[in-house]
């Protein structure tokens, strides 16, 4: 009975073992000749795509080489630590704006990431409904909108209510400019959690909101915490919205306001009120400010700026592609 | 010409040595005499209008192990997560008919659905263990509940660890990430992490399926054992498993409309070897599937 199902499967496939495959030989013109202009070609595009890619590349290298050249002879310690001179006099440094981008990255991420992650949630949950699909379609929308206009909406929200420029409304400015780049990279980050991990979870009886925050949530931290680095470097860079919002303040000083308040014997809610509730500066507005100035002390000012937020907005870049690889090879491993 | 019978094996001969793996595993009375624990009536499922599966009436018996085996899309898992509102959690997908757990029907009006999952675990293809310690792992339920003094934990954690078969392994290293052990440990913590909320009872959803045949082996081991504190429902592509761990079993089969219906329900030593139904017969013999 075997032999014969055997010999009955030789005859479905047709084939015979005396009969051995054959290629048709017709094409074998084509075969390689040395000089063929097929390879001219050949090279000149490779020449041709390898030109552009270093033109590509060059206004990078341009600009890297430039800024440091320019910013990094009026790099020092004063630079980083004092407050600016009266115009005129030497030395001097740029603590006001230091200090007035890390308060405004603070409030920033303050106000971007709770929304920003749980929206995140609801999207990457309810991807098809209205909602959701409103979600994504509206953080779309807001990446595309122009930064000053950003800066506007926080002039009149805030700025005009209150009567007087603030690093809190600067940090509304750049929270709502940091708002779309976390909700999709959270979103991203959270589809990638195994959906089995969900189902363990609420098959244990966990209702939705804890599997969210004690599974999914720590399971796609680190992507999380990339998107937010990511835009945080975005925010620091960005002039426009605190133009209307930050406005900027050469007198900002933290440790002379806490100074000042102890001595006082204030609450810490009224220092906190008086950090929060000024002007401040940032290293981007200051670098605008100081490079239209006629006086060239205020210029060298401006391209050490320059170099320190660049190497600033590279490493949060740079940090954040890192531990993005670090992740994306951990989740295949 | 008949090409559909390549088998070597009689059908007869095959049905004996299933039926003394059978003599050999059974060591309990396989009788029906224990208290009713589940019963489907009349279920079905669909996915908008499409019927994935229908006309489904199981007797599922306390203490027991009821397999659930048939051919592929034939509704075996589909059906499984019915039985404890998994597929809420499938958009579009809607129940018919009901489900009961000690008499309630678990789709009634007004039933949580968390207390459902919480007396009916369940248990994965993949192994799927959080990506934390063990220890954590094991007390991610009774957290959930509101469990939170160590000692109580401690206790939990070891207890369920115990009856999974995997304490003597991890005791030393509790703190260890749940992904350092290997896939047969990993799933034994996932039936430790179940048993942790004390189930009434624990699905199982072709548990060894990516598994090797060792950590196959102790799977099945842990099941025959466990059936003495819960109560099984475990799907299966493997005859032979269904055989030897189940006293019961249930043969599904797909029609033509491509839905899933129940051909045969009955103690696991009949179906394997005196099937009252034709199907069951051409299916446990190899003739398809």
């Amino acid at each position: 009975m075997t032999g014969r199902t055997l010999s009955n499967a030789t005859n479905i496939t047709g084939v015979s073992p005396d009969d051995p495959p054959t290629l048709p030989r017709r094409l074998a013109y084509i075969h390689p000749r040395q000089s063929h202009p097929r390879r001219a070609v050949n090279a000149l595009m490779l020449g041709l795509t390898g030109l552009m890619t270093l033109l590509a590349l060059a206004p990078l290298v341009w600009i890297i080489v430039y800024v440091v050249a320019r910013g990094l002879p009026h790099v020092n310690l004063a630079f980083f630590t004092q407050l600016p001179r009266p115009l005129g006099m030497e030395g001097g440094g740029v603590l006001h704006a230091i200090q007035g981008t890390i308060v405004l990255a603070l409030l920033s991420s303050l106000f971007a990431t709770p929304p920003g992650v749980l929206a995140a949630f609801y999207v990457a949950r309810y991807p098809n409904t209205p909602l959701g699909i409103a979600v994504r379609f509206g953080t779309d929308v807001l990446s595309g909108v122009p930064s000053i206009v950003i800066g506007l909406f926080g002039y009149s929200l805030i700025v005009k209510q209150q009567g007087h420029y603030s690093a809190v409304a600067g940090g509304l400015a750049l929270a709502i400019l940091m708002l779309p780049t976390i909700i999709r990279t959270t979103e991203e980050m959270i589809k990638l959690v195994p959906a089995n991990l969900r189902e363990a979870s609420l098959a244990l009886g966990g209702p939705e909101w804890k599997t969210a925050l004690s599974v999914i949530l720590p399971a796609a931290a680190n992507g999380v915490a990339t998107g937010f680095l990511l835009a945080i470097a975005r925010a620091s860079g960005e002039t426009a919205p605190l133009l209307f919002t930050a406005l900027g303040n050469e007198r900002y000083d933290i440790g002379a306001i806490v100074r000042g308040g102890i001595a006082a014997q204030q609450s810490l809610g009224t220092i906190l009120g008086r950090i929060l509730n000024q002007p401040v500066d940032s290293l981007p507005l200051t670098l605008w400010k100081y490079a239209q100035q006629p006086y060239p002390e205020r210029v060298d000012k401006a391209w050490a700026a320059a170099l320190v937020l660049m190497v600033l907005i590279l490493l949060l870049n740079g940090f954040a592609r890192l531990w993005m690889q670090h992740r994306a090879s951990k989740m295949r491993g | 010409m008949n090409t559909m019978n390549i088998n070597p094996q009689p059908p007869v001969e095959k049905l004996r040595s299933l039926a003394g793996v059978i003599s050999h595993s059974l060591d309990v009375d396989p009788g029906s005499s224990r208290p009713l624990k589940m019963e489907t009536r009349d279920l079905g499922l669909f996915y908008g209008a499409f019927q994935a599966v229908g006309n489904i009436d199981m007797r599922i018996r306390a203490n027991q192990v009821t397999a659930i085996i048939g051919p592929s899309g034939c509704g075996k898992s589909t059906v499984l997560r019915c039985l404890n509102r998994m597929n809420d959690l499938v958009p579009n997908a809607r129940v018919s008919g009901q489900v009961l757990l000690d008499g309630s029907n678990l789709y009634a009006p007004g039933v949580d659905v968390v207390n459902v999952r919480r007396q009916i675990g369940m248990v994965f293809q993949r192994p799927n263990p959080f990506p934390k310690s063990i220890y954590e792992n094991v007390a991610y339920g009774p957290r959930l509940y509101g469990i939170n003094r160590r000692a109580i934990l401690d206790e939990i954690v070891e207890n369920s660890l115990r009856h999974a078969a995997l304490w003597d392994e991890v005791k030393d290293k509790l703190n260890h990430h749940a992904y350092a052990l290997s896939g047969g440990q990993q799933q034994r913590l996932c039936i430790a992490r179940a048993l942790a909320v004390e189930p009434e009872v624990i699905l199982m959803d072709e548990p060894a399926s990516a598994l090797d045949p060792i950590a196959t082996y102790r799977i099945e081991e842990l099941i025959r054992q466990l059936r003495e504190d819960v109560t099984i429902v475990i799907v299966t592509h493997n005859m032979q498993q269904a055989a030897r761990v189940s006293d019961e079993t249930a043969f599904f089969m797909v029609n033509d409309r491509r839905m899933g219906y129940l051909v045969e329900f009955g103690p696991t030593t009949q179906i394997f070897t005196n099937p009252k139904n034709k199907q069951t017969e051409d299916y446990i013999s190899g003739r398809f599937g």
